[in-house]
């Protein structure tokens, strides 16, 4: 059983500047307009409401797609959920192995072979060493990288990388994927690709939370979506009504 | 900042900060973070020919230019002095790359700690690792002073592994505690570096602490780096060290582990925050 639940959850951003250790008084972000919604001071600190207030239950087989534009706070919800952040208000509790996958894989090693940076993701995600022989043959299966996967990764094209970052996030099944847009610097054979093994590991009845700008991906892979507006939970539920809400004006 | 921190259910993540595991952890994660160093260093030397050993040509060329000095201003034969030089600049390259590194170790892998979620204590663990292993290769320069004689090899040489092993566990906490002090104060970074250099003359790593003047004598008694260069050296040069090196560099790592647990309890929810 894998479960997830925020309960009024924030995300305060400060801005650590030069000024904390007052020992010159330099140039610094002292003038940006402040006291709007998104950004307030604190003493000399000045902070960024980058999520507020948002409220989520989520169970085994919920697919769910984080939507709204540039600076929704997209990002900032994911790195909540992975734990990356801690909440500065509210409560988060997760149940369940989480692999998230926030960018291109940064962990990958770029000097190293491909077959090296599996063992590494292996190591530092703590895979049972008895079944490595089965995720190889399963990240080669699904990556069709071949030899490449014999030279160092640097040399991959940024789709390759996709596919191999995507390959083992979810070639030992975690209970719970979180990805921000890492589909996307696919080609279309891939994203279908990625697309079926969604469904397939879906099959073992875990979550998905999906950061994506590509209505049809969301739509292929979720049933249900968060609409974020300047950090703020404007909707959460079916995804074909989250999708309605977020093509009409904002008045 | 005083933003009250809410409470976290999340299982291991900032529960994982619980001041009394640290040490656990620590030792958990040796294997993982050690294998992630060493791919690291294979990869070094798939680029470059002889990979880290360029450091420990760089050791061996340093140890050499001050073994002519030292001896041109203080006398004595150039061939005792080697050993006693050679050991210093060894241990002393371990304690500065532990600090030059710890300082960065959050900084430098801002991208991966904002983008995946494995345990923060890997990414100090892989900086004591490497740290480790570069070490190991200038020890090959140890094997080249034994070889000609340099240095002695008596039983009490064995002695020098207690000591390594207290010099690493007190550099990972000591990297611990500068690895989240410097990702909130950039500034410390560069201020560290400087104290290093000074602490690389006002150690006695490569001139002869008995010669000190009696006035100057704090300068050697309240440095602890010149006990943590003893442990390992003293029993490298066929020496015991005295109990009260022994006690300085275990109190010593109590005193860092404690604050390391300090440091982790009061940044670690904010660590992110930094970067």
């Amino acid at each position: 059983m894998s479960h997830i639940s925020l309960k009024n959850a924030g995300v305060q951003l400060p801005i650590y500047d030069s000024h904390s250790l007052r020992l010159l008084r330099l140039p610094s972000f002292g003038r940006a307009k402040v006291g709007t919604q998104a950004v307030s001071h604190a003493g000399s600190t000045m902070i960024i409401h980058a999520l507020s207030d948002v409220s989520l239950e989520l169970a085994d087989g919920d697919r769910v797609c984080l939507i709204g534009s540039n600076g929704a706070g997209k990002t900032t919800l994911l790195r909540l959920l992975a734990g990356i952040y801690a909440p500065t208000s509210g409560s988060i509790g997760v149940e369940g192995k989480v692999y998230a996958m926030l960018g291109n894989n940064m962990l990958l090693n770029n000097d190293a072979t491909g077959y090296e940076n599996i063992q590494l993701i292996a190591n530092l995600y703590h895979w049972p060493k008895g079944k490595m022989a089965d995720f190889i043959r399963d990240i080669e299966e699904f990556t069709e990288l071949g030899e490449y996967l014999s030279l160092p990764v640097r040399i991959y094209s940024a789709g390759m990388q996709a596919r191999l970052a995507f390959a083992m996030g979810t070639a030992h099944t975690p209970d719970i994927l979180l990805v921000d847009e890492g589909i996307g610097a696919g080609d279309a054979h891939f994203q279908q690709q990625a697309q079926d093994r969604i469904h397939r590991f879906l099959g073992t009845a875990r979550i998905i939370v999906l950061a994506s700008h590509s209505v049809e991906l969301c739509r292929k892979i979720c049933t249900k979506a968060i609409l974020l507006s300047k950090g703020r939970e404007v909707f959460f539920g079916d995804i074909e009504e989250a999708f309605r809400l977020y093509s009409e004006p904002v008045n | 900042m005083n933003t009250p921190m809410a409470t976290v259910a999340m299982d291991d993540q900032f529960a994982q900060g619980l001041p009394q595991r640290l040490f656990v952890r620590t030792m958990v994660n040796l294997r993982t973070s050690f294998t992630w160093a060493w791919l690291d260093t294979k990869c070094q030397y798939r680029r470059s020919r002889i990979g880290p050993l360029w450091e420990t040509i760089n050791v061996a060329v340093m140890v050499s230019g001050l073994a002519l000095v030292t001896s041109g201003l203080f006398g004595g034969n150039i061939g005792d002095l080697i050993g006693y030089i050679g050991l210093g600049i060894i241990i002393w390259s371990a304690i500065s790359t532990l600090v030059i590194e710890g300082c960065s170790t959050f900084v430098r892998n801002t991208g991966q700690i904002l983008s995946s979620n494995i345990s923060i204590d890997l990414y100090v663990g892989r900086t004591v690792s490497k740290a480790l292993i570069i070490f190991a290769h200038h020890l090959a320069l140890y094997l080249v002073g034994l070889v000609f004689g340099l240095v002695p090899l008596t039983w009490i040489s064995a002695l020098a592994i207690p000591g390594i092993l207290l010099l690493f566990l007190n550099g990972s906490f000591v990297v611990t505690i500068l690895a989240f002090i410097c990702a909130r104060y950039r500034d410390l970074e560069l201020i560290i570096r400087n104290l290093l250099q000074v602490a690389f003359m006002v150690t006695p790593v490569f001139w002869n602490y008995q010669l000190i003047g009696a006035h100057r004598k704090f300068i050697v008694d309240y440095n602890i780096l010149f006990y943590f260069v003893q442990i390992v050296r003293l029993p490298l040069l066929g020496e015991v060290p005295s109990a009260q090196i022994y006690l300085v560099a275990i109190g010593t790592t109590v005193v860092t582990f404690f604050v390391a647990v300090l440091t982790y309890y009061k940044m670690r929810r904010r660590l992110a925050f930094f970067l």
